[in-house]
């Protein structure tokens, strides 16, 4: 059955399912009418590079045409399938040469424009490789989806790092990550664009010695509507998982942080983890979590979840004002320290860097 | 092998798995209809108007779906039709155990209930099947104003109140298995505390299911006036058959300002039961609800006592634990809601799963938008004793105000090997520290118990521990 068939053959998703508790497929869906696969979708300009424009080193490389799914784990139909249904052409593989190794980080950039826009792009990350990578997504298309699917190599550290900057409009963000055997793995969201993102992100340990860090630096302005549903499993003996989750939502905009930890049974020895951190700065806005915990294994090191949501704390605000901070200054200040509690630890310093100066403008219009 | 023996063997220790021959002096056939609805109404000399809710409430229990959340399996598995909806063991209710007939008086006294009133209640309602069939209440009490009926008294004497009460907190519309309640409910208690009253010693209503089949839909309504107080105890348990039962009760409660009541449940259902419940409370200006909520047995338990804190200064107190064994599922929780500014509310949450019983905590807490200065904290702690268990957490925060505080930690894990090694160096047996590990887990909650509650229900806890290891 091809994505088309399997989409239209699919059960409508339920509310009472925690996924599309906040935002209804129909309210993401392109046309709003979820019977209907529009045809006129565009092709994004998608291009590889270092991040300080150096040129590309050996062993790495981003070719456009099919993709190979195959083996990728079945996750939520809805979306995946549409998602393959709709991006035709639109197929790119990121190629990562075993071994790879770079000291500087690699972007893929995404620019999208016209109506409807998607991409799909595969990682395909050889064994042992070490990388640093950001997709960042920008332009004015109308709806931007996007799948990404892949798994990486045995052994292999990555940092893959996804910023959205879209400038308005809706993004669909469908991931599906596999980990094997001692492969580390940390997945970074960046989110400061779109009036309505609907993020569902899953990662799968399915070998021993899996690692993984989930980490997400959310930042909703406006009228804004962010929500981002996490999904990690330990199908496997010994795997090790973190997700910190920093959201702070200003104007009259919405936060969602949906978190589903899965342990399998035989998954001993997991070590697993997350907390959802809500930082509140306006009257309007509004921050939801949800971190849900099913374990089937009893022998396991620990598996845990929070959740906080609060204001800025007036403690800190004041220690800022008696060294001689304003108070915009103060709250700018300390809502880039919360959001940066998490940026930080994305990667290296020269990615850090460049997180850090695409962030600056929105971070500014936060805090006033 | 009998059905009832096949059934007992695999419930194992279950201490209140007896049942008495049924002498039933009305049994309506199994099954549900609007006709059965009417002729239950009919049969309690009911006014018009009740009639009428029960009615509304039936059509609108056939026309809802059932959940599409939770343990959908097991649900889908009750067959309405198998189900009695009303049995009378007893012609009248008794205000001396002397009036109890014999063999529903003997299972009360098996049961310890006549001994604890003498001990440390102020009041008892001892419901058998679907209708009560004891009732005492200390007469200072009633003097002080205090009514404490069963819901059917409480229509017919209190009609006012509960017209204006009946249905205000939990609508039959709320969910389906409200509407199930308020359609066929029979028994329960109903309660009103005068301005000002503290009832110092608790009151007990105690729920004994004994027919096969059977279906329990107790409403309990308690109303604490401005600056009052009430300890309000249930228990429940069933006989041990191999067919199942069905128990779904509703529980309203109203703290008026200043007021405090205290909901304190150790249901111990059989493993045949459902136990689909809906709890909520309305707590108005500094007013304090709490539920202390202890679920051991049942086959699927539903339930998530809830507090609506619609007054400024409002608190709420939910303090549960479950004990998933085999072939059970505790799908327990708690709801909040900060409607008023200056609310707060502690959740704790304690599970343990053995035997291959499934834990989950399930949790809504929610802060409204025009609700200032609130704060929350939620806790859940679950245990998994052993390699076919399973535990779950399913919390759910929603926060519309810049100046809440809300917190939320959860974790699963095992019985630590240091703790179990320092208790056995000590010279305990490796169950008896076990015991005494889960006893410790679970002392937040047995604290706040009644000390007769606490020791039965750590007795019980150390049995179900016994043969957990090795």
């Amino acid at each position: 059955m091809d994505a088309s068939s399997q989409y239209l053959s699919a059960d409508h998703p339920d509310r009472a399912d925690h996924l599309w508790r906040y935002t209804p497929w129909k309210k993401i869906h392109p046309t709003g009418d979820i019977s209907d696969i529009p045809s006129d979708f565009s092709i994004p300009e998608v291009s590889l590079k270092a991040i300080d424009g150096s040129a590309l080193p050996p062993g790495i490389s981003l070719d456009m045409g099919d993709v190979h799914s195959e083996g990728l784990p079945d996750d939520e139909k809805i979306t995946k399938s549409f998602l393959e249904a709709v991006t035709g052409e639109s197929k790119f593989t990121l190629t990562v040469a075993p071994k790879f190794k770079s000291e500087v980080p690699m972007i893929i950039e995404i620019s999208t424009s016209g109506t409807f826009c998607s991409a799909h792009i595969c990682l395909d990350i050889g064994k042992l490789a070490e990388l640093e990578l950001v997709t960042v997504v920008r332009g004015t298309c109308k709806w931007f989806g996007m799948l990404r699917t892949g798994s990486t190599g045995e052994g292999a550290i990555t940092s893959d790092v996804v910023v959205n900057k879209l400038e308005h409009g809706k993004l669909l963000r469908v991931e599906s990550i596999s980990i094997p055997r001692n492969s580390q793995f940390k997945a970074g969201t960046v989110s400061s664009g779109s009036t309505i993102t609907k993020a569902d992100l899953r990662y799968r340990m399915f070998q021993p010695g899996g690692n993984l860090n989930v980490l997400g630096s959310i930042l909703s302005a406006r009228e804004m509507s962010l929500d981002h549903h996490i999904e990690i499993y330990h199908d496997s003996p010994e795997t090790f998982s973190r997700l910190d989750w920093n959201s702070a939502c200003g104007g009259s905009s919405r936060t969602v942080g949906t978190g589903m930890l899965r342990v399998s049974k035989g998954s001993n020895g997991a070590d697993a983890a997350q907390l959802f951190q809500n930082l509140l700065l306006s009257r309007d806005a509004q921050a939801d979590s949800i971190p849900e915990l099913e374990v089937s294994e009893h022998d396991v090191v620990g598996c845990g979840h929070g959740t906080a949501s609060g204001p800025v704390d007036e403690d800190q605000m004041f220690y800022l004002a008696s060294r001689g901070f304003s108070p915009n200054e103060s709250k700018s200040t300390l809502i880039a320290a919360f959001l940066n509690s998490t940026l930080s630890e994305m990667g290296g310093d020269k990615m850090h860097g460049w997180l850090v100066s695409e962030l600056d403008s929105d971070l500014s219009e936060l805090g006033d | 092998m009998s059905g009832d023996s096949e059934a007992r063997e695999a419930v194992g220790d279950y201490k209140a798995g007896w049942h008495d021959p049924e002498n039933a002096t009305i049994r309506f056939d199994f099954g549900l209809s609007e006709k059965v609805v009417r002729d239950i109404s009919e049969l309690k000399q009911e006014p018009e108007w009740m009639t009428e809710i029960r009615v509304k409430a039936y059509r609108h229990f056939v026309e809802r779906p059932m959940p599409t959340w939770g343990n959908t399996e097991e649900l889908m598995e009750i067959d309405f039709d198998k189900v009695c909806y009303f049995l009378r063991s007893s012609d009248e209710t008794g205000s001396s155990w002397d009036d109890v007939p014999d063999d529903i008086r003997n299972t009360f006294d098996r049961l310890g209930i006549p001994e604890a009133e003498q001990k440390w209640l102020s009041g008892v309602t001892a419901q058998y099947e679907s209708e009560t069939v004891y009732h005492s209440i200390r007469e200072d009490l009633e003097k002080q104003g205090v009514i404490f009926l069963d819901m059917d008294s409480g229509l017919k004497e209190h009609e006012d109140i509960v017209k204006k009460y009946f249905g205000s907190v939990i609508p039959y519309s709320d969910n389906k298995f409200s509407a199930l309640n308020t359609a066929v409910w029979s028994g329960g208690s109903f309660i009103y505390v005068p301005k000002g009253v503290h009832v110092e010693m608790p009151v007990q209503a105690y729920f004994r299911i004994n027919a096969k089949n059977m279906g329990q839909f107790e409403r309990t309504l308690i109303i604490a006036d401005e600056g009052s107080s009430i300890h309000y105890v249930e228990g429940c348990t069933a006989p041990t058959y191999s067919t199942d039962s069905l128990h779904s009760a509703v529980v309203e409660l109203l703290a008026l300002p200043g007021a405090h009541i205290r909901y304190t449940t150790v249901q111990n259902w059989s493993n045949n039961v459902y136990n689909l419940v809906t709890k909520r409370g309305v707590a108005h200006e500094n007013a304090k609800i709490e539920w202390v909520d202890g679920n051991i047995g049942s086959k699927l338990t539903m339930k998530y006592p809830a507090v609506i804190l619609k007054g400024e200064g409002a608190h709420a107190e939910v303090i549960s634990v479950a004990y998933a064994g085999n072939g059970q599922h505790q799908d327990a929780g708690a709801k909040v809601h900060h409607m008023a500014s200056n609310t707060t509310s502690n959740i704790l949450s304690k599970s343990i799963s053995k035997d291959g019983g499934r834990g989950s905590y399930r949790g809504m807490a929610k802060i409204m938008p025009k609700a200032e200065n609130c704060r929350l904290n939620i806790v859940c702690d679950a245990l998994i004793l052993d390699e076919e268990s399973r535990q779950d957490t399913y919390p759910t925060m929603e926060v519309g105000n810049p100046t809440a505080h809300c917190e939320h930690e959860a974790s699963v894990s095992k019985v630590g090997d240091e703790q179990l090694f320092y208790l056995m160096s000590r010279g305990h047996t490796e169950a008896e520290a076990l015991g005494m590990i889960v006893n410790g887990f679970f002392e937040p909650f047995t604290r706040e118990l009644p000390m007769e509650y606490a020791v039965e229900l750590n007795k019980l806890m150390s049995l179900e521990m016994e043969g957990s290891i090795g």
